[in-house]
């Protein structure tokens, strides 16, 4: 089998620049990707919406359009509708494509895998109901399905568009409630000079917030103690704010308190990473150009580090351009040439991302469960009291609290319970983050049927470079 | 309360949602199907039977997985719907037993 010169998985900001540098430059290129059509979550659908009219949506929702139909004009091969389920460090690339799996190979990989959002484990974050902000977004944009009468809670940017999203597509809302801690105003202040210099942006968010202000739905701040009512399925949320206990009957609550790298790509390849203390996440190490630990292996946009869209695009052109150089297509000094503009710009939008960083930096009242009876680990059910009784049996680390609780066993595989436990560890040992480290992950990242599985041979993914020859 | 802000006239189709017969625009996610059929609940947890439903809806909690077609474990967010298509709610715990599925 023909080895392709790059392939990149993940079809968002990041890859699709990515991928249209890398065929300029005369590469060979194969984009994996989950969605049907390429966008990632942030444009996902942009190209086919199924809203009426996507001018609610912003207009850099409909800048996305752009990109992916610049993306969709290039000559390489897209694998919509693919699942990379294994990803190994000798170039091998295994993927689900409706129930077969196909397998290619590449001398570089750029993995672009997003990011998610950061749970939120309060008291009733598992009964139907309650879902995330993203959600919210997933469905106005993939299937123009809406929740009315939504009770908004959390804190950041995702949270206050997707109201104001909703609120002029004429959805009511029930109420925003904002968790950003009043200390966090202070914090952020002394940011707020360099953030000054992206003006542009820093208008956009209070454009935002002001529109949802002058809409006059109500609002509560500072909010804390947090719990969703209901039994079988959400009823309402309960809150204090302004020094009341306060409660607010709805079916839907969507959450929000920031995203965080999705991050069962980077650790199940075993490169290095690190703990981002400004995002309260763990980021895989890259340099400059989003080269990882293995030199072959690079990573770029949210799934590398939480930069933003704009962020994502400049950070998988300097990938591309960065792996042209590495395939022997561009000199270093050309490399370095061509990428000092997007380093610069890059450097430019720090401040601002600084600023947001801090002003919207998560509760950890919020980040990490207060409540014994709260479950931390969705799959396998286990609660804050299961988790803390097996550290008192000697679970120092997330490994051995998953060998013995079965905690990030799951199907989710950890994806929403991994930064709790090492939050929680970090506490309880008292110990920085990084000494109590993250779960080992493992291939498959994906659910395979056994059926896939005992069939499994691996069929040559047909790549548009060998169709040509 | 779910609902769609879809006006096109993109094609139909027709599938059952835990016996309920429902009509949902072509290209639609399992997901949102169920949602605005008011069918939310999409699985009961393994060991304490409790409803669960759709958390992220884009494929990371695995919270929506329900049986399409008589296979389990399919993440209704992921899914789109299609003509014909048998959707249930998966009622898989811990005192289920296997059934044997032949030779």
């Amino acid at each position: 089998m023909q080895a392709l010169d790059c392939a990149i998985i993940g079809a968002g900001p990041a890859g699709m620049t990515a991928a249209i540098e890398l065929s300029k430059g005369g590469a060979k290129v194969a984009v994996l990707d989950r969605g049907t059509r390429a966008g990632g979550q942030i444009y996902r659908a942009a190209a086919a919406s199924p809203l009426p009219n996507t001018s609610a949506l912003g207009p850099d929702y409909q800048a996305g359009a752009e990109l992916i139909a610049a993306f969709e004009r290039t000559d390489l091969t897209h694998f919509a509708s693919s699942d990379a389920w294994h990803l190994g460090d000798d170039g091998r690339v295994l993927f689900s494509h409706l129930g077969e799996t196909h397998e290619l190979h590449c001398r570089e990989m750029l993995l672009c895998p997003g990011a998610m959002e950061r749970p939120m484990p309060i008291p009733g974050w598992t009964l139907p109901g309650v879902m995330t902000a993203g959600a919210a977004q997933v469905m106005l944009k993939s299937d123009a399905t809406v929740a009315e009468g939504a009770v908004f809670a959390g804190s950041g940017p995702l949270l206050y568009l997707i109201v104001a999203q909703y609120l002029r597509l004429g959805v009511p809302v029930t109420a925003l409630v904002d968790t950003t801690p009043r200390q966090n105003y202070l914090n952020a202040a002394p940011l707020l000079p360099r953030a000054l210099r992206q003006a542009g942006q820093l208008k956009k968010g209070i454009a935002l917030l002001r529109e949802i202000r002058s809409a006059g739905i109500p609002q509560y701040r500072f909010a804390e103690n947090l719990e969703v009512l209901g039994q079988n399925k959400a009823k309402g949320l309960r809150f204090t704010s302004g020094g009341q206990i306060r409660e607010i009957a709805a079916e839907t609550i969507f959450l929000h308190h920031g995203v965080q790298p999705n991050l069962n790509m980077t650790r199940a390849m075993d490169l290095a990473h690190r703990w981002n203390p400004q995002q309260l996440c763990w980021q895989v190490e890259t340099d400059a150009f989003g080269q990882t630990s293995i030199q072959h292996i690079s990573a770029a946009g949210d799934g590398a580090g939480i930069i933003g869209a704009d962020g994502a695009r400049i950070a998988g052109r300097l990938a591309a351009l960065n792996i042209l150089h590495r395939l022997g297509r561009l000199s270093e000094a050309d490399r370095n040439r061509q990428a000092t503009p997007g380093i610069a710009k890059l450097a430019a939008m720090a401040p601002f991302r600084a600023f947001i960083d801090r002003l919207y930096h998560p509760a950890n009242a919020l980040r990490l469960p207060q409540n014994p009876d709260t479950l931390v680990c969705r799959c396998e059910e286990q609660t804050l009291a299961d988790l803390r009784e097996g550290f008192n049996q000697g679970a120092r680390d997330p490994n051995a609290l998953k060998s013995l609780t079965r905690c990030g066993m799951g199907p989710c595989q950890g994806r929403q319970c991994g930064h709790m436990v090492t939050g929680l560890l970090s506490q309880w040992r008292a110990e920085p983050t990084e000494a109590v480290g993250y779960y080992r992950l493992r291939s498959p990242q994906r659910l395979l049927t056994l059926d896939e599985l005992s069939r499994f041979q691996a069929v040559p993914a047909p790549t548009h470079a060998e169709a040509a020859e | 309360m779910f609902r769609s802000l879809r006006s096109d006239g993109a094609p139909k189709v027709t599938l059952t949602i835990n016996g309920q017969e429902v009509t949902a625009a072509a290209g639609q996610s399992v997901w949102s199907a169920m949602a605005l059929t008011g069918q939310s609940v999409t699985r009961r947890a393994a060991l304490s039977g409790e409803n669960r439903s759709a958390y992220c809806a884009m494929g990371v909690c695995f919270e929506c997985m329900v049986i399409i077609d008589g296979l389990p474990n399919q993440q209704a967010c992921l899914h789109r719907v299609a003509e014909g298509m048998t959707v249930t709610t998966q009622n898989i715990t811990q005192d289920c037993e296997a059934e044997n599925a032949g030779p």
